[in-house]
């Protein structure tokens, strides 16, 4: 479903050059529930941001759902945004001028689909994240983890072949974010492929599998030095405080 | 691309400050350039209106005389005297005495009625003294009857008062008076106690006057038979020969001096060309064309730089959102389009509240000031102006809009 492979992202300035990802290899497959997980500045969101196809790489391959997506245009890049994948963002985006029903079908009307079939999705996609009746509030009066599951609503109207997740409960309190997590789990049972980058090792736990990266790579962490080092440097940085 | 009238709609109606606004100042703007435009037109279409003359070759002199004490019969000598010495001259095809000439600004002006004993008068006319040289000098183009006969030109003194038994009309006038085409041999009668008879039709002839009132009675002109003989002074209107205006301008006034030093030219205006004379009687349509033309275009920079300046503040406060937007699938022809469309939809606004200002502004004008009726075509143009200069001005923070990558989606505020 995602295949990177040697993948690098390098951010340029005249005088220097930082790689956020370097040779960086990830391969989730068809239903997977993939936790990405590492330290900040690891390179998590970059990988996100490209995965999603938010932004370009600078080297290396990327097949997603079988297309190899280095030399596709922006409108393409776009098309396949709007028809294989599903955001659901940390800061939930939802867009403050429109009410529920109308952000949830932002995606839909990008994609040309007709009233009908847009109201069918739209409320289907509600009910499945129990916010039908709230189809015409608007964003500023719902709670975070309302919001969070109409972001997750906007993300499934569209039956997306993959779901990118950055952050989802990042926002919210520990109830709420209980509760996206579930629906996610329960997403994900249904047939879902997700990928969630998430700082949180209890949240990563649910995840079916976990793919950690430090300094722009995926490392083993039962192997890499550097994860041990992570460790040290986080411990030390509990002990001064 | 994908139109969404609806959603913008929505968004719209949270930001109502700012739209009414905007909206407001493009339906202040589209009234006030309709109208402006309207002026516009009308001072333009003034100043090529045809006078009739032939301005190419006329000129006029303006001569007073320095003694006020002579008789009639003494300053008419003079005048025939003046009038021999011009037309003897190498360059000049004709000269005539004349009371006042087309487009000089203003002059003498009678109401025309058909019976003695009518109140209330059918027209108003202006007035020309002049000989039976008259015509030829102004090189008016006389389409029906015939000109004077030199024995039909009685001589009138200082406000002395006659009415002439023979008349010749503008074509205007006799349209107006006599409008089943038979003006010739019918009569009429013009702040006098005795008819004149329609001998004569010219057309066109143009009033002195170019102001409102003049508009109001378009063309309409009288030529009487009848050579000044006032002591206060005299025009001679002189028809120089093809290419030789300048030389004959210039050999005129030494050649009235020559018969006379008793009289006064102004060096500065005395003798004008159709030229100067145009140009002097339209200084103020043109610049009022001219006026109107700067608030237009003042008023239409402001509303572009209100439309570019708002614009770029939404777009600056809608950053993340149209990244969210990308993000969703949003190409950015698709932001492009959703910025032109809201434009469109507040200017549409602003445009529909303008057509019904610019409506009501041109009634006020018409009653205030006697304007006439605005034409369809220049609502027409104003709104095609309007949502042009919306689309033009929306375009630049569009664009930039359109430029906003989706990776802004992920970015925190």
């Amino acid at each position: 479903m995602l295949k990177m492979t040697h993948l690098s992202k390098v951010y340029r300035t005249e005088v220097v050059e930082t790689y956020a990802l370097r040779d960086f290899n990830i391969d989730v497959k068809e239903g997977e529930f993939v936790a990405v997980t590492g330290p900040s500045g690891s390179g998590k969101t970059t990988f996100l941001t490209i995965a999603g196809l938010l932004e370009t790489f600078t080297g290396g391959q990327y097949h997603l759902d079988g297309i190899e997506v280095s030399q596709l245009d922006d409108n393409a890049r776009s098309k396949i945004r709007n028809e294989k994948i599903g955001f659901i963002f940390q800061a939930f985006n939802l867009i403050p001028d429109l009410n529920v029903f109308d952000n949830v079908e932002v995606p839909l009307r990008y994609r040309g689909m007709k009233a009908p079939e847009r109201k069918e999705r739209i409320m289907g996609a509600l009910e499945r994240v129990g916010l039908a009746s709230r189809a015409k509030h608007y964003p500023a009066e719902l709670s975070g983890g309302q919001q969070q599951r109409v972001a997750i609503a906007r993300a499934l109207a569209g039956s997306p072949r993959l779901l990118l997740a950055d952050e989802p409960t990042g926002n919210l309190d520990t109830q709420m974010a209980r509760g996206v997590m579930e629906l996610l789990e329960e997403i994900h049972r249904e047939g879902a492929t997700i990928v969630m980058v998430t700082h949180d090792p209890e949240l990563a736990a649910r995840a079916q599998r976990n793919v950690h990266i430090i300094d722009g790579q995926v490392v083993d962490l039962a192997e890499d030095p550097r994860f041990h080092a992570h460790v040290v440097e986080a411990r030390q940085g509990q002990g001064r405080s | 691309m994908n139109i969404q009238i609806r959603p913008i709609l929505i968004a719209l109606r949270r930001h109502k400050a700012g739209t009414a606004l905007i909206a407001l100042q493009i339906a202040l703007t589209l009234a006030i350039v309709c109208n402006a435009l309207f002026i516009i037109h009308q001072r333009l279409a003034n100043l090529s209106q045809a006078s009739g003359v032939d301005e190419a070759n006329v000129f006029v002199i303006s001569n007073q005389w320095a003694n006020a004490d002579e008789s009639t019969s003494q300053v008419d000598a003079q005048v025939r005297a003046d009038l021999l010495a011009l037309r003897q001259l190498p360059g000049v095809l004709d000269a005539a005495p004349a009371s006042g000439y087309p487009l000089q600004g203003g002059g003498w002006d009678n109401l025309v009625t058909m019976t003695l004993d009518q109140v209330k008068p059918t027209t108003d006319a202006a007035v020309y003294l002049g000989d039976e040289h008259f015509i030829n000098a102004l090189g008016l183009k006389l389409v029906a009857g015939r000109n004077f006969r030199p024995d039909e030109v009685s001589v009138v003194g200082t406000q002395q008062n006659i009415t002439p038994a023979t008349v010749i009309v503008s074509k205007a006038l006799a349209d107006r008076l006599f409008p089943d085409g038979k003006a010739l041999g019918k009569s009429f009668y013009a702040m006098g106690t005795t008819p004149s008879t329609i001998i004569g039709i010219i057309d066109p002839l143009h009033r002195q006057g170019v102001d409102l009132s003049s508009n109001r009675y378009a063309g309409q002109s009288l030529i009487w038979p009848l050579r000044s003989a006032d002591v206060r002074g005299i025009h001679y209107i002189v028809r120089a020969k093809p290419g030789q205006l300048a030389a004959a301008m210039r050999e005129a006034p030494k050649a009235l001096l020559a018969q006379s030093r008793m009289r006064i030219i102004d060096p500065k205006d005395g003798i004008q060309d159709y030229a100067a004379i145009r140009q002097k009687v339209f200084e103020t349509d043109r610049g009022m064309a001219v006026l109107m033309a700067i608030i237009c275009v003042v008023l239409l920079a402001v509303t572009a730089a209100g439309i570019v300046g708002l614009t770029s503040f939404w777009v600056g406060q809608r950053r993340k959102q149209i990244g969210v937007r990308r993000a969703l699938g949003a190409r950015q022809r698709d932001i492009l389009s959703y910025f032109l469309t809201e434009n469109l939809l507040i200017t549409g606004g602003g445009v529909l509240l303008g057509l019904l200002l610019a409506i009501c502004m041109n009634l006020w004008l018409m009653l205030r000031f006697a304007s006439q009726p605005m034409p369809m075509a220049y609502l027409i143009v104003g709104v095609l102006l309007l949502l042009v200069l919306g689309q033009g001005a929306v375009l630049a923070p569009a664009l930039k809009a359109s430029r906003v990558p989706p990776v802004e989606a992920t970015r925190s505020v």
